[in-house]
């Protein structure tokens, strides 16, 4: 479901800032990086969901706070992992990523860009 | 378009922003309502309503250099800044200036790891690196070393110790700002300094002696304004070989003060090397009437709260931490803790998890109280306990500082109590924590909306609650952005002579008050007086 092909992709293509001589040993949270990363659309959205998503909606019985809420919401309606679900287009996952929801907050372009959303998207639409 | 900040013509804003595009590109100058409206707090407590702070535009630079340019263009123009970190230092203010108007200098684009060294057990970082990716980063390096995680892990290291923020494990690490060892900080005039042997560029020791020479200053850019800081260095936990967290109870409301007395001392003498909690099951309760109205009585005796104790079958205390270290070391703590608390009748011990470290992935996925151990989350940040119930929109965290003794927690928890019933709500559930080597910190959930009328409410209580507890002497460390001004005139002694010396500094070092006006109370000079 993750490939995790992409996140290492995400990570190893990350480039030294020109400006400074010392090179970033880690940049997991690098924006625009999924511009400058290999592999699908998809793939990179896996990245994207991976570091900002995962923590919350991850398909787990625990330490997946968001996964928890909509199981509670949605009671068997609807699948609670985000991962699981085939209704999501890209115009609700921007919804609730630039607007948030309940204790969700909204994401900032630093964080989520334009592009990372649009792979993010590709990745949980195309499920 | 947002308005231009206050002072500035818009053509005046728009060409200060013209000269950040030539700096940091037009990418990453952000200024339609559509981009601003993300640095807005997403739990504000004035959600929608006049006085919420909003941002003019926000810049978000990548290197140093672009961050002395843009500080340099700030004070051409007298351009309000207002850095971020990762901008999530929500419940105190998130990425919303406390200054209207101000542009938002986010800081998230420079999260370089730049050094961790697994020797020294120590590292350096940028503003924008989360818990998650320090985190992240040691595991995919098999670096045996253990960040201290605030409970949110999208929290910045250098974010969070600016504010003063907490975690869980060892003493030298959980108080955050106190395990920071050397800072760099670009200065509200451009220039670039670094702190303690940081000031000598030879030096080997910058993340491991704290003082270099001369007066020892990092402790002014802290809940402040008087800087941007684009570094810090960190002491990490080398990782123990094992683990065990305990929880402790106590039968009889009464028995909090040898509860709390025995646990403190245990601290003192390094016994319990990690942050230890005190609450009541009982008084934490559900939202039984009876319980209601006993706390919102404000005054119940210990006889008349052991029989409620007694009919709802809880013990009347409970306390949890963690024992790291050598298993036998382990062994001999537990054994000495046992013993000492062992004095007070009906104590019952209970081992709730042990764990030999390192973990595995899987292992470390599945521990339930991950902050206790380095493994950053956010579990806390569930919408829903029940099916059907109206989902949470977020709180302000009111956390008044106690001495840790019995008397100080039944206290602060009959004058909370009473407040949220004359208020006509229900009180929160209040926790001691031992966050720090000496004072205990209460911490309560007051909640935020995104009505005007239920956050009415909210700040009504919030501002009785810090009012109140400090007439008492309980004075909160650490406040929402839009409560700074209440929350600094209650430090008042010698007529706010502390105040006056932070507006003495401002002036000093940020001339132009281009930096955070207003943030911890401390306006520039020509707010100060525009605003008198």
């Amino acid at each position: 479901m993750r490939p995790s092909i992409a996140l290492a992709a995400l990570i190893a293509s990350v480039p030294a800032s020109a400006q400074d001589e010392t090179p970033p040993i880690a940049a997991w949270s690098r924006t625009a990086a999924v511009s400058e990363t290999a592999g699908t659309l998809s793939e990179r959205g896996a990245a994207v969901f991976n570091n900002w998503c995962d923590a919350c909606h991850r398909n787990a019985e625990q330490n997946a706070p968001g996964t928890r809420s909509l199981e509670l919401k949605y009671r068997g309606e609807l699948p609670a992992p985000l991962e699981d679900r085939t209704d999501l287009t890209p115009a609700l996952i921007e919804l609730y990523v630039r607007n948030g929801v309940a204790t969700m907050p909204f994401y900032r372009k630093t964080e989520i860009s334009d592009e990372d959303l649009a792979a993010l998207s590709a990745y949980l639409a195309d499920d | 378009m947002p308005n231009p900040p206050p002072g500035l013509s818009q053509r005046q804003f728009d060409n200060a922003l013209a000269r950040l595009e030539e700096i940091i590109g037009r990418d990453w100058v952000f200024r339609t309502d559509e981009d601003v409206a993300l640095y807005r707090d997403a739990y504000s407590p004035l959600w929608g309503e006049a006085e919420e702070r909003y941002a003019s535009a926000a810049v978000a630079p990548v290197t140093v250099e672009e961050v002395q340019d843009i500080v340099r263009v700030a004070n051409e123009f007298r351009l309000p800044l207002y850095p971020i970190s990762t901008g999530r230092n929500l419940t105190y203010g998130g990425s919303a200036p406390v200054h209207s108007g101000s542009v938002v200098l986010d800081l998230k684009r420079m999260n370089r790891i730049l050094d961790v060294d697994e020797r020294d057990k120590t590292c350096l970082v940028e503003p924008g690196v989360s818990y998650f990716d320090m985190y992240r980063y040691l595991r995919q390096n098999n670096i045996r070393l253990w960040i201290d995680t605030a409970d949110p892990g999208w929290g910045g290291l250098i974010g969070n110790a600016l504010d003063r923020g907490g975690g869980y494990t060892g003493i030298d690490y959980r108080d955050h700002f106190d395990a920071h060892c050397g800072m760099e900080i670009v200065l509200p005039t451009g220039e670039l300094v670094r702190t303690g042997m940081g000031a000598n560029e030879k030096a080997t020791t910058w993340q491991l002696f704290k003082y270099g020479m001369g007066p020892w200053i990092d402790g002014i850019f802290s809940q402040s304004n008087f800087g941007v800081v684009t570094k810090m260095g960190f002491w990490l936990m080398e990782e123990p070989e094992a683990a065990k967290q305990v929880s402790i109870t106590v039968p009889r409301r009464e028995d909090v003060h040898a509860f709390v007395d025995i646990l403190h001392s245990l601290m003192s003498d390094h016994t319990i090397p990690s942050q230890t909690s005190v609450a009541s099951p009982v008084m934490n309760g559900s939202a039984d009437p009876e319980l209601v109205r006993l706390r919102t009585s404000g005054g119940a005796s210990d006889a008349v709260w052991n029989r409620y104790a007694d009919s709802v079958d809880r013990p009347f205390w409970s306390s949890t931490f963690v024992l790291y270290g050598a298993q036998k070391v382990i062994d001999a703590q537990w054994e000495h803790v046992r013993d000492r608390l062992g004095a007070i009748p009906g104590v019952v011990f209970r081992e709730t998890a042990s764990y030999a470290f390192p973990l595995s992935d899987e292992e470390a996925e599945a521990v339930p109280d991950k902050a206790r151990y380095g493994i950053p989350s956010l579990n806390l940040f569930g919408s829903r306990n029940a099916p059907g119930q109206q989902p949470s929109e977020g709180h302000l965290d009111f956390s008044p500082m106690i001495r840790p003794r019995g008397e100080e927690l039944i206290g602060l928890y009959d004058l909370t109590g009473r407040i949220y019933g004359e208020l006509g709500l229900t009180p929160s559930a209040a926790i001691g924590m031992m966050f720090h080597a000496r004072a205990m910190i209460c911490f309560h959930a007051v909640p935020t909306f995104r009505n005007a009328e239920d956050n009415r409410r909210s700040r009504a209580l919030f501002e009785r609650l810090v009012t109140e507890c400090a007439e008492n002497g309980w004075n909160i460390y650490r406040i929402h952005a839009h409560f700074q001004e209440l929350g600094m005139s209650i430090y008042d002694f010698n007529d706010h002579a502390l105040h006056r010396l932070h507006e003495t500094l401002k002036d000093a070092i940020d001339p132009r008050g281009v930096i955070s006006a207003g943030r911890y109370d401390i306006w520039p000079r020509h707010l100060r007086e525009g605003s008198a």
